[in-house]
């Protein structure tokens, strides 16, 4: 169980380590490591997604481990309250940033081995908190330097533990 | 490179009037379909995508060009569906083809994120343009359609390059010389295909109407047409936005 300790509240998360067993461990060492203490919610889309974990407060983006393989076809959907890796336009570069599905999003979901198939790994869930998240569609959200749809006032996670 | 989680989104454009004298017009809408329409699991075009269209069998470069530039965007995995427009209806099924585009019929009605919205050109909606609809009449029939297209090619494009130089005012149709629509044609419309959502182009005349189809609340979009910037309409799940886009001005 990991909890996310925001300026919203807490969001408890139990991440997959049977269907993603690559991505959930990325993940916890990511969580162990306190890489995540202080980074932000960087772009949030109501009835979409919420993306955070690779912008420190101010929006300095944050240095990675080396990308991991892509685990989305493993039979998880990117239902509400589902939490998936994000990434860039290649399949297999994801590294901390994390987004958590506001609704259900099945066309981020694997379809095939290409480019535009492969879909985005979900690898847990948020199982207490959901209502900290819908919180966050609440903020109001605006361009900052390259990046659509970041929220005004700032949503950090002070802290995320693993127990 | 930006960790970037594509939305849903659906694009509609229409009356972007494409033609070989206006390279503006051309490199506003290549670059929306490099760096916008990928984005995209749809584009819909609404008619008028050309100034004029002689026949699929037209192969200058600029409309290969064009045709190149729409099936990269639909190799991307983005679905392009065409309707005709006033300008382009003798588009065939070899052009769309080439260029990976699905033709709809002239009214269709589709699912937007659980909606249905009526899509259309326009132009049927102008009833009391009554020179207009008898040409349309016509020009839709296969005696008409089958008599233009065996003229040869060269008998073709002078006949469009007459008519450009005949219409002065090609360079800018301005929306005041179109007709606008004839409001019950568009109740009628709305009505008979069951839904309160109606996306069309032709009048050129951009903008969101609130109005009343049989007691409830309805939306007819107008898009934008090309003809000094590029304007697009972006739905995604819950924001649906017309968008511009200035022309890149000559050094």
């Amino acid at each position: 169980m990991i909890t996310l300790k925001t300026t919203l509240g807490d969001i408890k998360i139990e991440l997959d380590f049977d269907k993603a067993p690559i991505t959930a461990k990325n993940f916890q060492q990511y969580v162990e490591d306190g890489f995540y203490d202080g980074t932000i919610f960087h772009r949030v889309i109501k009835g979409f997604m919420a993306q955070g974990g690779g912008f420190s407060s101010g929006m300095g983006e944050k240095e990675t481990r080396a990308s991991i393989e892509n685990e989305a076809s493993n039979g998880l959907g990117n239902k509400r309250g589902t939490l998936a890796m994000a990434r860039t336009q290649d399949p297999h570069s994801a590294s901390a940033q994390f987004f958590i599905n506001l609704a259900d999003n099945d066309f981020l979901d694997f379809k095939n081995e290409s480019t535009q198939g492969w879909g985005y790994c979900v690898f847990g869930e948020v199982v207490e908190g959901m209502d900290i998240v819908d919180k966050m569609t609440l903020v109001e959200t605006g361009r900052m330097g390259f990046h659509d749809d970041v929220p005004k006032e700032e949503i950090i996670i002070e802290s995320a533990i693993a127990e | 490179m930006s960790h970037f989680i594509p939305e849903q989104v659906t694009y509609f454009i229409a009356d972007l009037h494409l033609a070989q004298n206006r390279p503006d017009i051309t490199a506003c809408f290549l670059s929306f379909l490099k760096n916008q329409a990928p984005q995209a699991e749809k584009l819909y075009i609404l008619g008028d995508l050309f100034e004029s269209w002689i026949g699929d069998d037209d192969d200058c470069p600029f409309v290969t060009d064009v045709a190149a530039a729409l099936l990269a965007l639909k190799k991307t995995g983005t679905e392009i569906l065409f309707i005709h427009g006033n300008r382009d209806f003798l588009l065939g099924r070899k052009f769309a083809d080439k260029s990976g585009m699905i033709l709809l019929p002239e009214v269709s009605l589709i699912d937007l994120y659980g909606k249905p919205v009526v899509i259309l050109h326009g132009d049927t909606l102008c009833t009391r343009d009554i020179a207009y609809q008898a040409f349309r009449k016509k020009s839709r029939s296969w005696w008409w359609q089958t008599m233009v297209k065996s003229l040869p090619l060269f008998i073709r494009r002078k006949i469009a390059a007459n008519y450009r130089q005949r219409s002065a005012a090609a360079t800018a149709m301005k929306a005041q010389d179109i007709m606008d629509v004839t409001p019950q044609e568009v109740v009628n419309c709305m009505e008979r295909y069951h839904c309160n959502l109606m996306i069309h182009g032709h009048t050129h005349r951009p903008d969101i109407h609130e109005l009343d189809v049989n007691n409830h609340e309805a939306k007819r979009i107008v898009l934008g047409d090309w003809y000094e910037q590029g304007a697009w309409l972006k739905v995604t799940k819950d924001k649906t936005e017309l968008l511009y886009q200035p022309f890149i001005s000559k050094p």
